[in-house]
């Protein structure tokens, strides 16, 4: 069928659709590739005008520079380790809410996942100001928890609502089939529900990660101590006041988009299926 | 209906374990929600009540609502206001307009379905501030490459000083924030896409509809939920943008034309330590947040009944 629609395509209409898909293409890829193109130029190359587009040589001393000039290996591990945990944190919380929420007999729950829904608008930058003196009052300021605590709190909403329309999905029957032959609630989760549902568990595991792992403002304002900084923050860390080394700082923003990157490309469908059926329902 | 009934001894018999069952499996996810984002809340409704202000610590006590008076005569939290609502405007009505045509793309039939996708998400995956950071560069008046692109295609005589020309580094921060926030829309609106079934366009066809016709007259009506959605979520999160404001500000002058609530309440409480009147700020966005996400549920619940 789709090939048939297909070929009774005008010529004007395979050229609009095809420049569609171009621009869409280019002006995803373009700000991220011009970076990578930065980051292998020397400051000579970069200071001409019209714009030389291409490197010389591949110089990958940026690199290099990114990693002596600024501690940014353990930016990047406190990236790392933060995103990493507070996904865990996130979803150890989320799957057995969203159990109770998508299949136990539950008085209130229209209203459970209305405040669900509530909490994930809850403004970050309101938080900000209380959440600080709540982390400076337990001691926390420049420590992981500091960050993982609200991370892991503020994706929990999407996190919940994504895998409650994925245990929703699951039938009953199986369930049903389970406790028959003598297995309890939480044997039926563990071991019929959550084992389907794993597709589910990882999507909303990627989406809290990228949250985690994009992260600005509470970062900035928490950990401030440098060998507590995370990448997010790190790359704006190589400007002075009035200097931008440009090549570096592309260098610095290429590194810590790698791990995105490589995420998007292995798991678009998990993520665009995430994000459209997640968001949605939400 | 059924009537509230707190006491669990009154439960019905038949289940009594998977009410108990349900609260333990809610008790984390409660902890956490409640700890970390309510909680904290809460206290900054109080604290804005009171001075607390780290670099005059003599001036402490409970002001009632004169912060929020302070707050109705404070030219730059006028500006600060009237900045987000402006940019609002702009990059959600933009991010609508570049969105939907980029889910439409990514949803054609063919091999380069999978580099579309890919090209969808790249810019929703991009934190924040390393949008601001590469846009500032992309904007460079001096070796800056859209600089670069305009002049060769003629549109412009000489590279323009789009960061600190104020007018041009509003348009620039609003082109960045629309290219960061329209693949949200376009993949929620791709989302929808994926559910209208393809009959319904095949017997618009039939019937002699253009492709024009069929946008307007079929596919779009039946992708208002969607569009709902994407708008709803788009005005939460332009309301409470911070880290492109943040990066741009840090490169241009005019930085009062960029400074957003956002903005604002980070410098008032981290940089200049007035706690007190930090949190009245919070507050005021966080009402401002409300009355979108009040709409919002009552969006969910009457799709939910119809």
């Amino acid at each position: 069928m789709e090939e048939q629609t297909h070929e009774n395509l005008s010529p004007a209409q395979r050229v609009g659709r095809a420049a569609a898909l171009g621009a869409l293409v280019v002006g995803g890829f373009f700000p991220f590739v011009w970076m990578v193109l930065t980051s292998l130029k020397t400051e000579g190359e970069l200071q001409k005008f019209p714009v030389q587009y291409l490197p010389s040589k591949l110089d990958f001393s940026n690199y290099a520079r990114v990693f002596s000039e600024q501690p940014f290996a353990q930016f990047f591990f406190n990236s790392l380790a933060v995103s990493l945990l507070s996904t865990l944190l996130c979803i150890v919380a989320a799957v057995p809410a969203a159990y109770a929420l998508a299949r136990l007999n539950l008085r209130g729950r229209g209203l459970l996942l209305t405040a669900v829904v509530a909490f994930s608008m809850f403004p970050v930058v309101s938080l900000l100001i209380p959440l600080f003196r709540l982390m400076r009052g337990a001691e926390l300021l420049n420590t992981y928890p500091a960050l993982i605590l609200p991370y892991a709190a503020l994706s929990l909403p999407i996190g919940i609502l994504t895998l409650v329309a994925f245990f929703s999905a699951i039938p009953r029957d199986l369930e049903a089939a389970a406790m028959v032959d003598g297995t309890t609630r939480v044997g039926a989760l563990t071991r019929v529900v959550l084992p389907l549902s794993m597709p589910g568990v990882v999507t909303a595991a990627l989406l809290v990660f990228v949250n985690s792992w994009n992260e600005f403002l509470l970062a900035l304002s928490f950990n401030t101590k440098l060998s507590m900084r995370t990448v997010s923050v790190g790359v704006t860390l190589y400007q002075g006041e009035f200097a931008f080394p440009w090549p570096l700082i592309a260098a610095a923003v290429v590194v810590a988009t790698v791990p995105l990157v490589l995420l998007i490309a292995i798991f678009q469908k998990r993520f665009v299926s995430g994000l459209t059926a997640g968001g949605v329902k939400a | 209906m059924t009537t509230p009934n707190p006491t669990p001894a009154r439960r019905p018999r038949r289940e009594p374990s998977e009410a108990l069952l349900a609260t333990l499996l809610l008790l984390p996810a409660a902890a956490l929600l409640l700890g970390v984002l309510l909680f904290p809340m809460l206290t900054t409704f109080r604290d804005s009540l009171y001075l607390n202000k780290l670099t005059e610590p003599w001036l402490t006590g409970f002001v009632g609502l004169k912060q929020y008076a302070q707050m109705l005569e404070d030219p730059r939290f006028g500006q600060a206001l009237r900045n987000t609502l402006f940019f609002g405007v702009l990059t959600v009505g933009g991010s609508f307009l570049v969105g939907i045509p980029m889910a439409l793309a990514a949803h054609l039939p063919g091999r380069t379905r999978g580099l579309a996708r890919v090209a969808l998400l790249l810019p929703w995956a991009m934190p924040p501030v390393i949008t601001g950071l590469i846009f500032a560069w992309l904007f460079n008046a001096q070796y800056g490459v859209f600089n670069d692109l305009l002049v060769r295609a003629g549109i412009i005589d000489e590279p323009l000083r789009w960061l600190s020309t104020p007018g041009l580094s509003v348009l620039a921060m609003v082109v960045t924030i629309i290219w960061k926030t329209s693949s949200f829309v376009a993949l929620i609106v791709l989302g929808g896409l994926q559910g209208i079934p393809k009959e319904m366009i095949e017997a618009a066809q039939v019937d002699g509809a253009t492709s024009t016709q069929t946008f307007f007259r079929v596919i779009l009506p039946l992708l208002a939920p969607s569009l709902a959605v994407a708008f709803i979520f788009r005005t939460i999160s332009a309301v409470q943008v911070f880290d492109i404001p943040y990066t741009f500000i840090q490169q241009a002058p005019a930085q009062g034309l960029l400074e957003t609530l956002g903005v604002y309440i980070y410098r008032t409480g981290i940089e200049f330590l007035d706690f007190g009147y930090a949190a009245a700020l919070s507050v005021a966005l966080f009402a401002l947040s409300l009355a979108v996400t009040a709409v919002y549920v009552r969006f969910v619940r009457d799709g939910a009944n119809s």
